[in-house]
């Protein structure tokens, strides 16, 4: 006690021991003398491309790829163009204002930090600065594709500053500015060799590519906009939204150069050298290996070629992008199904043959899902289509492992004729309420490997943030704007080519229309649509229209008596019915201020230099 | 302090009353002269008997205390109140004491022969309260102080002491979210919130802030009182005071020959409440008029039709549409018939038993001479979960020493130790995830198939009459607490009335985790029958892994406290002082890390050893905290009837920069005894107490909390670690965890209260009023509402929030008697509000929608306005809806059209000014007590406070409550007051409007106790000096505005464990 006593009387005078330091942190000061600390910080910036896409929610069911199973999670407040300064409906935090601003502070404190490094390491700055303006070109073009223009800051705020407000800066010179990012990249970036997972060079080109492909189209030149839309007619800061003057001949020829150097940079391509057509089941085969990026088992990993840049996955590290399958899959195999392919997408997959896929033509109605697009079979989950062994408590339902949308007749014990619903849908006696709405599930990134089993294994499907592909239809595009049809079926054709589609031969507006379905196809479930339906303006009839689903039936031939179902035209007569999805659920509309999205009203508030887009008051 | 001083002085006087007033005091049996006579020939020591009666009637009252002064001998009083000692001087004087009496000194003067009469204590002024560094007398305290006593502890059959509180502390709100054992603690907070961030009072115990553990968890018998500080008299414990201070102090050791008591409690807890929920048919029928409100409206009066007709109904575009349920499935339902396929499920029926037992067993001895006290308790308790088959249980095992001895005339010391193991087991899936299954599972489906086999799956395998249980693995929670305090006090030779205090606590706290998930199996029909004809099931595995996993953890924490404390007491004749001050030193360190692998070699081995090394993990951090403080003290009384107190604080805490570390909390009380004023004894002799007091203080608060977590060093510039995946490997990566805010320091408390003590009739009526108002300032929050998202910036706190908060207590007491019965009561309450000044709102927002001047975690609702009962209605209909809704359908809800522009937009929306937290809190307890037998009666009630009661999760992925298929829109029976049902709130008035607000006021019987004493003379034969059976119980019966949950829920869709009604039983024994 005496001990403790003198002990007392000695250290309270001296208050060095209350100056405690956060165990788990480490100093500004620090981070950045040291390269590892630093890069570690750049590394971090990176967390800002969130799941990539593979979020429960996924932007596709803000389009006509697909609609979300699950009521209230706010996405038919923008389906149906609800959306307002008050309530915006979902964001993703990939599009999310206070999210990529927090990561553009963060891209501003490594360039203020790493321009004058305080370590020895020149070409380690060097390429981490390179790395930090790329990002922040990335996330300036994150917002800018979302909200139209935005306030452009370019250094770090701190605390107790006069001023925090500042005004949208023009659409153009939001372009201008990207592309300086990622200019400036480039140069820094190259010759460096960065592991998967990180930016290089070639990332920085794809993204500039991508930013003056869109400051090319429709709904960025305000002439071409105003005439197509009264809502941005009506608008006064017009060049907030687009170009309010200048050539776009110019802006399309810029964009194609862009595409360009990416495009011209052949060893990240795919089989992107075929001649012909590959067979259509080596087209699936590609599309699976493409889309699944490296990151299954079941396919060859060559597909990871074409990841420019890449969000990727580990089985270590527990994440919302591990459980795409989870997310998506069928109930019956007790996953959620939650973005589920609708019939308008179904619809728009090519014959196998290059022709179009009709209703009216009895061929197709009586077996829509037979020689199609062979995509469409790496993308979509179907009435019948072979998938993943069932779990145990399921296999003795389903011991065929086939997808089950429909309302099957079977004979049962005592012999007579019953009708089963399909275990994958919403009468199910499997979790019903995680049904698919449209008849379709999702698995373009779902991991095939039946060693997944999706309700609890990690998967590891990398999401493509920026792709080789996508230069090369963002280069066809700019090809068919300037005129130069011939160069735009060229390189759109080995797309085709390598999926086992026949080579495209229109030209002008048909050609463009070819391409847009081309683009659609290909780039499915990519979060490409979003923006291309408004960029092109056609989003009106597109995503703007009615679900469409389909409803399945099989009725036992003469005589035949199957008593454990599985898909056999043999025994059955399938009978598919196409028709809208009912309005109680999800009734879709198109109002023109949803080209852009509304920036929230707390956030005018703070910023009061702010002005909202059109149609939103 | 100079209590003693005062003891004495005040002592006396009312003794002298006492025996001046009791006819029958000093009054000898026998004849003066013979007693004398008899001891004058045994010289000095005699043997002396007598009786003891209580001040009303004859009766003699057992159990009286009898102590020769100056020594350990003694005895106590038989049934009738008889007693014999032997071996008594002469000249000695008895000592006489007992619970509820004076205690009252006679000298023998050679009498053989004493009786006495004990006078009731109604007053209770001599009583004294436990105050910061110090104890006060109740007559002379200055602050707003109130206090529970273990015996009145002891009456509630919880076993969480937290939960013992609601209803007998005005001013203390106190509410229990969950029964859980092991989480079964109420939310205390003391004169509400006052605060945007921690509003959490602190715990001292037995002297020492803030100890792991806090107070909850503490054996009750160990107890001996809790003081709540609610006004500046906390202001001695300065920057962490400002939501009030709660003390705890144990029992000691009592002067007398050990004395050995046990206590055996044996309770049976059931939930409060289980919500009523629908039936299969029911269910049934509403997930039947799911899917037709999914057509378009045109459709519905046929589809109905055709679904009740026979169960599918042809569609005009051609298709069919089956109900999920046939006319034929109903009649199942119904009549039960077939139990395989058409159960009637009552999944809480399944799941939970009717009752849950839980023990209680404490042994205490206690003991000591003048210069050596001990107390010696060990405590054990065990409390089994609601559920069949109970994973979750929890268990304490306790023991506590608490020593004070006196070395020589200067110097003595208290030593109190404290070893407590506290076993948390669960299974692997929380009670969250198991009562949100007991509300999801559908009616419609087994919970167990009639051949005994559990059924099918919900979700994720989680059917709750499987996860309750150990058959998913297990999850262990164990922490272990050894406390040490220690205390020397020096009176300085040479100086009368100065004294050294010196205070060490050494605090070590251990918590080790272990949780093993094991895949468990569920069974499905797949289509086969077994030979007899009956179905044959499947089993399927189900669970977070396919193979077993572990996890563990292991924490360990030191906190040290060292402290000194001079005082001085002095007297100038009627001026009275007191001086303190102190100073303490306080350090916490914590290490912990964690481990994981999977692939175990086999279920059978679980051990992290036996895992895989494939997917394993592992990680560990530490934290340090510190504070510095000097207090001190300065107490001045005029003959007892002015009374100041200045008090203060100077605390540094390592949430501040150096240069913001410290602040100095001040606080002054002033108390005026208007009843010793010779005007008011002459003139209002009848109210022969009263007290009115002033106090004002200013405290501080450190707990930076927002996003419900701590936010420390907001004032470093420092970078958090994350991760990153690069390659397919996970790297670190680093974040700034924020801008730096270097001027950050604490939360300021400015409490002003106002009081008024009194008595009438000699303690036969007591009363205490309360006034207060608390204005918090500089509370610790982001300015995340004017500074733009777009600067990016991850925000600090600031100092920048405003809250002030009012209220007012009481509390009314009787004491009575009618012939043998003697009874109390007493009614208190505490009513506080708040008010937000200021805390950083956008400026945009309408005036009708701010929460700056409403109460903090207030929500914003449109205003519902009846229901549009049929197409006629929405005709009629001129209001724009389209923000909300494109597709307004007959039972759609009116929103009232608040700003009036013709449109429902989001700017209709009102904020409330009400929360989940009652603004008023109050308990009226009775007391009887009728010869042998004792009751005690709490009723305890709340108000001021509404829930939102949500059908989130009912539709096809879940039951809904009874209620909502009672009041509901049809199509049969279409309603204009309540709307359709809705498939997991997917409408947009499912939510967010006033119709789902209910208010929780309630009043519940919160405790009941019922006693017997057996009469002394039965059980001293067996060598026993008291035994006591009791019964009492805990939320007996409850009276409610809200029907579908306990009042004191705090969750939306009922997903949650409840709160516990208990019954126990219980014997208390003395040796």
């Amino acid at each position: 006690m005496g001990v403790c006593l003198s002990l007392l009387f000695i250290t309270s005078c001296k208050d060095d021991f209350v100056s405690t330091r956060p165990l788990g942190e480490v100093s500004e000061e620090v981070t950045w003398s040291d390269p590892a600390l630093a890069e570690a910080f750049v590394l971090d910036i990176y967390n800002g491309l969130g799941q990539g896409g593979l979020d429960e929610q996924m932007q596709a069911s803000l389009t006509d790829e697909a609609m979300f199973t699950h009521p209230g999670r706010g996405i038919n407040t923008i389906t149906e163009s609800r959306s307002n300064a008050a309530d915006q409906g979902w964001i993703n935090g990939t599009y999310s204002w206070s999210e990529l601003y927090k990561r553009i502070r963060a891209t501003n404190l490594a360039i203020v930090n790493l321009t004058e490094s305080k370590f020895d390491d020149t070409n380690k700055a060097n390429s981490l600065l390179g790395e930090a303006y790329f990002l922040r070109g990335y996330y300036y073009q994150q917002l800018l594709r979302f909200y139209g223009s935005i306030p452009l800051i370019d250094k770090p705020y701190e605390l107790g500053e006069e001023d925090y407000t500042l005004e949208r800066s023009t659409y153009e010179d939001c372009v201008n500015f990207i592309v300086s990012d990622c200019d400036k990249a480039v140069e820094l970036l190259t010759g460096v060799t960065n592991p998967a997972g990180r930016a290089n060079a070639i990332a920085a080109l794809a993204l500039k590519a991508r930013v003056l492909t869109y400051a090319a189209s429709d709904l960025h030149d305000v002439p071409t906009a105003s005439s197509k839309s009264p809502t941005i007619a009506a608008f006064s800061n017009k060049e907030y939204l687009g170009y309010v003057s200048g050539d776009r001949t110019e802006r399309w020829q810029k964009a194609k150069d862009a595409a360009f150097a990416v495009v011209n940079q052949t060893n990240y391509g795919y089989k992107m050298n075929l001649s012909a057509p590959v067979s259509p089941a080596e087209g699936t085969e590609n599309y699976k290996t493409l889309s699944l990026g490296g990151g299954s088992n079941a396919v060859p990993a060559d597909g990871a070629v074409e990841l420019l840049l890449g969000r990727f996955f580990s089985e270590l590290k527990d994440e919302g992008g591990n459980y795409v399958g989870r997310n998506n899959g069928p109930n019956g195999y007790h996953n959620w199904a939650g973005n589920t392919p609708i019939q308008n997408l179904v619809d728009d997959y090519e014959m196998v043959d290059g022709s179009q896929f009709s209703w009216t033509n009895p061929v197709h109605a009586s077996a829509p899902y037979q020689n199609r697009d062979p995509r469409f079979y790496a993308t979509v989950l179907y009435d019948g289509a072979d998938w993943k062994p069932r779990t145990n408590d399921v296999k003795g339902l389903d011991p065929f492992n086939q997808i089950q949308t429909g309302q099957y007749e079977v004979v049962n014990s005592s012999g007579s004729i019953t009708v089963q619903a399909g275990l994958d849908t919403r009468t199910s006696s499997i979790e019903d309420w995680n049904g698919t709405q449209t008849g379709y599930y999702f698995r373009k990134f779902t991991d095939p490997d039946p060693a997944i089993i999706d309700q609890n294994t990690r998967q590891t499907i990398p999401w493509p943030v920026l792709k080789y592909t996508e230069a090369v239809l963002n280069y066809v595009e700019a090809c068919i704007e300037l005129g130069q049809d011939g160069e735009a079926r060229n390189w759109l054709n080995k797309i085709r080519f390598r999926s086992g589609m026949p080579a495209i031969t229109e030209s002008g507006d048909e050609l463009r229309q070819r391409y847009r379905n081309e683009r659609r196809i290909e780039l499915v479930y990519e979060e490409h649509r979003f923006f291309d339906a408004r960029r092109w303006m056609i989003a009106p009839n597109t995503i703007g229209s009615k679900i469409g689903l389909i409803r399945i039936g099989a009725t036992l031939k003469d005589g035949k008596k199957v008593q454990v179902y599985h898909y056999d035209p043999e025994s059955y007569t399938y009978k598919y019915t196409p028709s809208d999805l009912d309005p109680g659920i999800e009734n879709r509309q198109w109002l023109d201020k949803m080209y852009f999205m509304p920036i929230s009203r707390d956030e005018i508030n703070r910023n009061t230099k702010l002005t909202q887009n059109p149609g939103y008051e | 302090m100079n209590s003693e001083h005062i003891t004495k002085t005040f002592l006396w006087p009312m003794l002298i009353l006492a025996l001046v007033a009791s006819p029958t005091i000093g009054f000898a049996e026998e004849p003066i002269g013979y007693t004398t006579e008899v001891s004058n020939l045994k010289q000095d020591e005699i043997t002396v008997t007598g009786r003891v009666n209580s001040m009303t009637g004859n009766e003699g009252l057992p159990g009286v205390s009898i102590i020769i002064k100056g020594t350990q001998q003694g005895t106590s009083t038989d049934g009738d109140g008889k007693f014999i000692i032997e071996g008594v001087p002469a000249n000695a004087t008895l000592v006489f004491s007992m619970i509820g009496y004076k205690s009252h000194e006679e000298v023998v003067n050679n009498r053989t022969s004493v009786s006495i009469v004990l006078q009731d204590d109604l007053s209770s002024l001599d009583e004294v309260v436990v105050v910061g560094y110090g104890t006060q007398k109740k007559e002379t305290i200055t602050g707003s102080v109130t206090t529970v006593k273990s015996a009145d502890l002891v009456k509630s059959p919880a076993l969480n002491v937290s939960n013992s509180l609601a209803g007998r502390l005005p001013g203390v709100i106190a509410t229990q979210g969950s029964a859980e054992p092991g989480y079964d603690g109420s939310t205390v907070r003391i004169r509400g919130t006052n605060t945007l961030g921690d509003s959490s009072p602190l715990i001292v115990v037995d002297g020492i802030p803030a100890r792991q553990g806090g107070f909850e968890r503490i054996n009750p018998a160990d107890i001996d009182n809790i003081s709540v500080l609610k006004d500046a008299a906390a202001a001695i414990y300065g920057a962490r005071a400002a939501n009030g201070v709660i003390l705890i102090t144990t029992k000691r050791g009592k002067i007398g020959k050990p004395s050995l008591s046990y206590t055996f409690n044996q309770g049976f807890s059931q939930p409060t409440f289980i919500p009523k929920l629908a039936d299969a048919s029911q269910y049934a029928e509403m997930r039947n008029e799911l899917e037709l409100f999914k057509l378009p409206v045109s459709e519905w009066e046929a589809a109905n039709t055709a679904f009740k007709n026979n169960g599918s109904y042809d569609r005009k575009n051609g298709s069919t549409l089956t109900a999920p349920f046939s006319p034929e499935d109903f009649q199942l339902f119904k009549d039960g018939s077939d139990p395989w396929f058409h159960p009637n499920t009552d999944w809480y029926d399944a799941a939970l038993k009717d009752y849950s037992p839980q023990t209680q067993h404490n042994l205490q001895l206690t003991g000591g001479s003048e210069n050596f006290q001990y107390l010696t308790s060990i405590g054990y308790q065990n409390q089994d979960a609601f559920y069949k088959n109970s994973a979750t249980n929890y268990k304490q095992y306790d023991l506590r020493i608490n020593l004070d001895a006196k070395i020589n005339d200067y110097i003595s010391t208290k030593i109190g130790v404290l070893g407590r193991q506290e076993d948390r087991n669960f299974p692997t899936k929380s009670a969250g995830t198991i009562f949100r299954m007991l509300m999801r599972g559908n009616p419609t489906q087994p919970a167990f198939w009639p051949n005994g086999l559990p059924g099918p799956d919900i979700e994720y395998g989680e059917n709750p009459v499987v996860i309750t249980t150990d058959q998913t693995g297990y999850n262990k929670d164990k922490r272990y607490y050894f406390q040490t305090n220690g205390e020397i006090n020096i009176s300085i030779p040479g100086v009368e009335g100065l004294k050294f205090t010196g205070t060490a606590a050494a605090d070590k706290y251990i918590r080790q985790t272990k949780q093993w998930q094991i895949p468990w199996y569920l069974y499905t029909w797949q289509g086969d029958y077994e030979t007899d004809g009956t179905p044959k099931l499947v089993a399927g595995k189900r669970g977070p892994y396919a193979d077993p996993a572990l996890s563990q953890g292991n924490e360990d924490q030191l906190n040290i406290l060292l402290g000194a404390v001079v005082n001085y007491d002095k007297s100038f004749g009627d001026h009275q002082f007191n001086v303190l001050a102190g100073v303490n030193r306080e350090t916490i360190r914590n290490d912990n890390f964690n481990a994981f692998r999977k692939y175990f070699i086999s279920g059978a081995i679980d051990e992290l050893f036996a895992g895989g090394d494939s997917e394993k993990n592992n990680g560990g951090s530490a934290w340090e905290r510190a504070r510095l403080n000097y207090f001190g003290r300065i107490n001045y009384n005029y003959k007892e009837k002015y009374i100041a107190e200045f008090l203060w604080r100077y605390d540094g805490s390592y949430m501040f920069p150096e240069n913001s570390r410290y602040g100095f909390f001040p606080g002054a009380l002033a108390a005026w005894r208007i009843s010793e004023e010779d005007f008011w004894k002459e003139n209002v002799p009848v109210v022969n107490y009263l007290k009115l007091r002033a106090s004002y203080g200013q405290m501080g608060n450190d707990n930076i909390y927002y996003n419900n977590s701590l936010q420390e060093y907001q004032y470093f510039s420092t970078y958090g670690f994350g991760s990153y995946i690069v390659d397919g490997n996970v790297v670190k990566s680093l974040y700034e965890s924020r801008v730096p805010n270097t001027f950050i320091t604490w939360e300021v408390a400015n409490n002003y209260n106002l009081g008024l003590d009194g008595q009438l009739f000699d303690g036969r009526i007591n009363f205490e009023f309360d006034v207060f108002m608390n204005k918090r300032t500089n509370i610790l929050w982001q300015r995340n509402a004017s500074i733009p998202q777009s600067t990016g910036m991850t925000l600090p706190a600031e100092n920048i929030g405003k809250v002030n908060n009012k209220g007012w207590e009481f509390n009314v007491g009787y004491n009575g008697a009618s012939g043998d019965l003697k009874y109390n009561a007493s009614i208190n309450g505490g009513y506080a509000k708040n008010k937000i000044i200021f805390w950083d709102e956008s400026p945009g927002a309408p005036e009708w929608q701010r929460t700056t001047g409403k109460t903090t975690n207030s929500g914003m609702y449109y205003i519902y306005d009846g229901i549009f009962k049929d197409e006629s209605d929405i005709a009629a209909n001129n209001l724009d809806y389209s923000d909300i809704t494109n597709n307004l359908r007959p039972g759609d809800m009116k929103y009232k059209d608040y700003d009036g522009d013709g449109a429902i937009t989001p700017d209709d929306r009102v904020r409330r000014d009400r929360n989940t937290t009652p603004t008023f809190q109050g308990g009226l307890n009775i007391g009887l007590q009728y010869r042998n037998f004792d009751m005690a009666i709490l009723f305890q009630g709340a108000t001021g406070g509404e829930l939102m009661v949500s059908s989130a999760e009912s539709g096809a992925i879940g039951n809904y409550l009874l209620e909502f298929y009672e009041d509901r829109w049809t199509v049969d029976n279409p309603s204009s007051e309540f709307p359709r049902i809705a498939d997991r709130s997917d409408q947009y008035y499912s939510s967010g409007n006033t119709y789902w607000l209910q208010s929780t006021n309630y009043v519940r019987l919160k405790n009941l106790e019922i006693g017997y004493t057996f009469p002394i003379e039965l059980i001293r034969k067996v060598g026993v000096s008291n035994l006591r059976l009791y019964a009492n119980g805990l939320n007996l019966f409850t009276i409610s505005n809200i029907k579908a949950y306990d009042p004191e829920s705090v969750n939306q869709t009922g997903q949650y464990y409840p709160q516990a009604r208990i019954i126990n039983f219980g014997a208390s024994i003395n040796f």
